[in-house]
């Protein structure tokens, strides 16, 4: 797999502020990028389309998963992508680490970016990921750390067998559950968190609700 | 005639109100008219005469007429709460997809365009 191969897909929403820095840091690596502007009120849109000519944009928001799949679908058929690598666009990873997700794509198919549970990371928010991983082992037997993250990376065969329908927040969880559902080889690689805003994670009713779908997954998939 | 029994037929009347309104907004098939016609005018009928029903009270070992009633709406309310949760995940699914092949296909014109 070459670098020319990969593409780096940005779901974005409202994020006018945040998303010149990703992309200016994005364009220094020299990967190639595909921003997915999920439905923004604000100026998201118009600051992709200054960085980038792979701009696609959703007429409504439709929530994260959704944004992840028009990426992935525009990378693997239109763009003959071999592998994606999922990054957010709020600045809060590092772009020189991209480097490791593409390096580890050449030998397996799927690969988590793992956060260092920290002082930064709150402690109710260290408690509900691990309660994320032992849940999905319980349910399907793989130990996946840190699933809320959303720096990762999969293979085109891969995405042919993890394609998900979660359209919101729930996409990681459900990824997670189809790569352990269907033994997929996957690696973690350590990744550094830049904290801008701690009160726009999930909440814990989120987590709950993430939880009871891996449930229903555990059952259907 | 018992208060419960005015409460029930008011309804009743007020449901029909709603049925003939989208009724005259082409809102509902032929189909869909008679059913729901029918319903809410049986709802009138066994509110003015609730002993109409005792037969069936006493077929089905129900102690009062209300308890049946009971029954039925709750049945009919778990059918539509069913059927609309359905439809509504069937409809999500159809408004993301063409939500996407707009945004792919806008992608490829510009794609287009450049070239």
């Amino acid at each position: 797999m070459t670098k020319n191969s990969i593409w780096v897909i940005i779901p974005a929403y409202n994020e006018a502020k945040k998303l010149p820095v990703v992309l200016q840091k994005l364009n220094k690596q020299g990967f190639q990028y595909i921003v997915v502007d999920d439905g923004s009120s604000d100026q998201t849109l118009a600051v992709a389309q200054k960085h980038s000519e792979h701009v696609l944009s959703h007429k409504i928001n439709l929530g994260k998963g959704a944004a992840l799949k028009t990426g992935c679908e525009y990378a693997f058929s239109k763009l003959n992508g071999e592998g994606v690598i999922f990054f957010d666009a709020d600045d809060q990873h590092e772009a020189t680490e991209i480097e490791l997700f593409a390096a580890a794509l050449e030998a397996h198919d799927v690969v988590f970016g793992v956060r260092s549970f920290d002082e930064n990371m709150p402690l109710i928010r260290i408690m509900l990921n691990r309660l994320a991983s032992v849940f999905l082992m319980l349910l399907f037997g793989s130990y996946i750390p840190d699933i809320p993250s959303g720096f990762k990376a999969l293979s085109k065969t891969a995405y042919k067998k993890v394609a998900w329908n979660s359209s919101d927040y729930s996409v990681e969880m459900e990824i997670a559950a189809r790569v352990a559902k269907n033994k997929l080889d996957f690696v973690t690689v350590p990744i550094t968190t830049i904290y801008h805003e701690l009160d726009r994670g999930m909440t814990f009713i989120d987590t709950l609700k993430v939880l009871l779908r891996a449930l229903s997954w555990r059952i259907s998939l | 005639m018992s208060l419960f029994q005015i409460t029930a037929l008011l309804f009743a009347l007020f449901m029909l109100y709603v049925v003939n309104i989208h009724r005259r907004k082409l809102h509902l098939s032929r189909v869909e008219q008679i059913a729901w016609y029918s319903l809410w005018i049986a709802f009138v009928v066994v509110s003015l005469f609730p002993n109409l029903l005792l037969g069936v009270t006493d077929l089905i070992s129900f102690s009062r007429v209300f308890d049946l009633l009971i029954v039925a709406a709750l049945m009919v309310i778990t059918t539509l709460v069913v059927t609309n949760y359905f439809l509504q995940r069937e409809n999500s699914r159809r408004l993301e997809q063409i939500i996407r092949q707009f945004a792919l296909k806008e992608a490829d014109a510009k794609q287009s365009q450049n070239k």
